[in-house]
């Protein structure tokens, strides 16, 4: 347990290494976020004070597109000189590589949100101070359950020429479930005073528990080959 | 004379689902009755129950059959699974369709995000990228490999997003009591559709496995030794390797 | 560039017999794993009815063969005849889909962890990471080996393959020749037993081939089992004891490369 903790810190620390030193991906992405963020403000023409729902579905888009690039990114740190056969043959666990990749990739996540939320926040007026902390903690459990997906699909898509498309495609639909759930658990708490739970909430976790299990399991046998 | 006694065997199969078919759809027209509320449009009802169960169904046969190949790595499973995919996506389009003239004859209108409707159609969006994503990956193991985890992770995702639609205000008629000729004719569409699901099942698959045995000599041919040298067409290394 | 490659070329070999001397009770980059002794009655390759299909193409058919603890062997054959397979195969990184492979005597499909910590990779790619410099691959590749004193373990390597001047400097700055030399570097790290190299000459300039000649012949004299895929059959005659010729996914050749003549080896690879 000591080891697989030990070996899962070394690998997040050396991909966010390589991230400070060059932060080609964290800046990219966040421009692209803010872009897209800017985009819609000008094509919906924001009215004052637009609700919770408006900001989280605005919200999504920017995180939506900027994940995938960071999951793509990420593991193409792998791909490149092949460095991933070095790390499968190391005596680790394929689940610590799984893990790591899944924590470097919430960082950077967790930097894009950090950086577009106040851009959003300020050029449509939402008001989030009814349950600024509900907001933060409905949209990081939502985003560990994205990220778990993109890890996974990102490790797959990898190794094929048509890595970023494609890995839009397969992750969107599946995310689905998320944009909807959190969604409507941010709606009833900013346009009915709900407080953050009931089956809103119960759905998110339970997204968040299947998929990263799955995805570890399914990692572990995907890169086993 | 076996093999014309073979041969037979599927037009009998598509004559026999044909004819039960127009049987019950008899059924539907002459013998059950209009439902009060919702009159003739009521009766499409006998269509989408069995639809909706049959693709799910056929959901079910992607996700075993996806298990399968990520354990086994054989390329008939995925054979399988893309067969299945394809009748997933037939049935669910289907389900849509009849559910949407259902609702505009209910509610007046061709859409509303009620539960299942936004149910339906992110279930069909889940197998309709299935089906898209397949022809753009080339080399069959990597394309079997990301198809077969897709569907494992769509499946697993199918009962979230039944969940998360029920978050949704709902207009959907819960449960509709239905008179006996109703439930018999129920049952009854359930016969033709299950040959159907099954017929276009098998169909596909048996497609799908002609085309990768003939597409590059598949598995067994290595068996086979007199074939090897024919299977053989050149060098065929993947750079990127089986990592992924 | 050409004359500082040549500088730590010339010195490789000396440098290596210094770092023994400079740090007393430090592991030497070459030195052997103690099971050495132990696993010798087994050889470091054994290959039995092997068969590897990919996309339902037959890459390898019915590979049987074996090299001895310590051997030097040379993988000769025409593009796409299967060498890196069966490379990738033997470092436990795919499996076979028929028959065995055994290193050191363990099967690759069920000891796959244990077999991993006695083989070195040199493979197409150089398996580092670009944005780091030379010292830090070795460093955190040495950590998932959990090899103790890494650090010191990677400054011997880097004075062995002669690039203690550079360790601080991104790889993705490397001429090929250097980056070679780090993934050499990598790869023995965890002293292995036994070398896979997979072309390791391939873009190489004349004083880096020689530089990496030298590297492997050292090796192999201080006992580590090496097993070179290489197109250049003259070279490989010259370097290897042992000759395996590929064609077309088959094993057509496996003798002592002293009674063969290159035109001989060269027939075998095209022959029809």
């Amino acid at each position: 347990m000591n080891r697989a903790i030990r070996h899962i810190a070394l690998l997040t620390a050396k991909d966010l290494r390589i991230e400070a030193r060059g932060r080609q991906t964290i800046g990219l992405v966040t421009v692209l976020a803010i872009l897209i963020v800017v985009v819609l403000a000008l094509g919906l023409a924001p009215a004052p004070g637009a609700s919770g729902l408006t900001a989280t579905a605005i919200l999504w888009v920017a995180y939506l597109f900027g994940g995938v690039l960071i999951f793509e990114k990420t593991m193409a740190v792998e791909r490149y000189d092949e460095a991933l056969a070095g790390l499968l043959l190391a005596p680790i666990d394929r689940g610590a590589i799984f893990a790591a990749k899944l924590i470097a990739n919430l960082v950077l996540m967790f930097t894009l949100a950090l950086v577009v939320t106040p851009v959003a926040v300020v050029l449509f007026q939402f008001d989030l101070s009814a349950s600024p902390g509900g907001f933060v903690v409905v949209m990081m459990l939502s985003m560990i359950g994205y990220a778990a997906i993109g890890t996974l699909f990102a490790a797959l898509t990898s190794s094929t020429r048509l890595a970023g498309g494609l890995l839009a495609m397969l992750v969107f639909p599946v995310t689905l479930t998320i944009i909807l759930a959190s969604t409507r658990v941010l709606y009833n708490l900013f346009e009915h005073q709900q407080p953050v739970g009931g089956s809103g909430l119960a759905i998110l976790i339970a997204f968040d528990v299947i998929f990263l299990v799955a995805s570890w399991l399914v990692f572990e046998l995907v890169l086993e080959a | 004379m076996n093999s014309t006694a073979i041969n037979l065997i599927p037009r009998v199969y598509w004559t026999l689902t044909a004819f039960l078919f127009a049987a019950v759809g008899a059924m539907v027209i002459f013998w059950t009755p209009r439902e009060a509320t919702m009159g003739d449009v009521q009766k499409i009802f006998y269509v989408h129950l069995p639809l909706a169960i049959h693709t799910f169904l056929a959901c079910f046969v992607v996700f075993v059959a996806s298990v399968m190949y990520v354990l086994q790595r054989r390329l008939w499973w995925d054979d399988l699974a893309g067969a299945a995919a394809k009748v997933a996506v037939l049935f669910a389009s289907l389900v849509l369709l009849t559910g949407m003239v259902w609702g505009r004859s209910a509610w007046g209108h061709w859409w509303t995000w009620s539960p299942r409707l936004t149910f339906s159609l992110i279930l069909w969006l889940l197998y309709v990228v299935y089906l898209m994503i397949r022809p753009s990956i080339e080399s069959p193991q990597k394309r079997a490999m990301i198809s077969a985890v897709y569907g494992v992770i769509a499946f697993l995702d199918v009962p979230l997003v039944y969940l998360s639609t029920k978050l949704l205000p709902d207009i959907h008629p819960e449960s509709i009591s239905l008179a006996p000729p109703m439930k018999m004719t129920l049952l009854a569409w359930f016969v033709p559709m299950t040959l159907l699901a099954a017929g276009l099942l098998i169909a596909r698959f048996r497609l799908n496995r002609r085309r990768s045995v003939l597409e590059r000599g598949a598995e067994e041919d290595l068996e086979d030794d007199r074939t090897e040298d024919a299977a053989y067409a050149g060098p065929h290394l993947t750079p990127a390797g089986e990592i992924a | 560039m050409t004359g500082q490659l040549r500088i730590q070329t010339d010195e490789a070999g000396g440098d290596a017999r210094e770092v023994r001397q400079r740090v007393p009770g430090a592991p030497s980059p070459l030195r052997l794993a103690p099971q050495v002794e132990a696993a010798a009655c087994s050889p470091a390759v054994r290959s039995l009815g092997v068969h590897k299909v990919i996309d339902d193409r037959p890459v390898l058919r019915d590979l049987t063969f074996d090299l001895a603890p310590g051997s030097y062997a040379a993988l000769l054959g025409a593009n796409g005849a299967g060498k890196t397979t069966l490379l990738r195969m033997l470092s436990t990184l795919t499996l076979p889909s028929r028959g065995r492979i055994e290193i050191f005597g363990r099967c690759t499909r069920k000891q796959g962890a244990l077999i991993r910590a006695g083989i070195g990779l040199i493979g197409h790619q150089s398996m580092l990471y670009r944005d780091l410099s030379a010292l830090e691959n070795l460093l955190f590749f040495g950590r998932l080996h959990d090899i103790p004193e890494p650090g010191v373990r990677a400054m011997d390597l880097l004075e062995f393959v002669g690039l203690v001047d550079r360790a601080n400097d991104p790889v993705k700055t490397f001429s090929r020749g250097m980056v070679q030399r780090v993934s050499i570097a990598r790869a023995l790290l965890h002293e292995p037993r036994l070398l896979l190299a997979d072309e390791p000459f391939a873009g190489l300039d004349a004083p880096s081939v020689a530089a990496v000649e030298r590297l492997l012949e050292q090796l192999n004299t201080e006992g580590m089992a090496v097993l070179l895929a290489n197109h250049d059959v003259r070279q490989s005659l010259r370097l290897a004891r042992t000759v395996l010729v590929l064609r077309r996914g088959r094993l057509v050749l496996d003798c002592p490369a002293g009674q063969l003549s290159a035109e001989d080896v060269l027939g075998e690879i095209d022959k029809r």
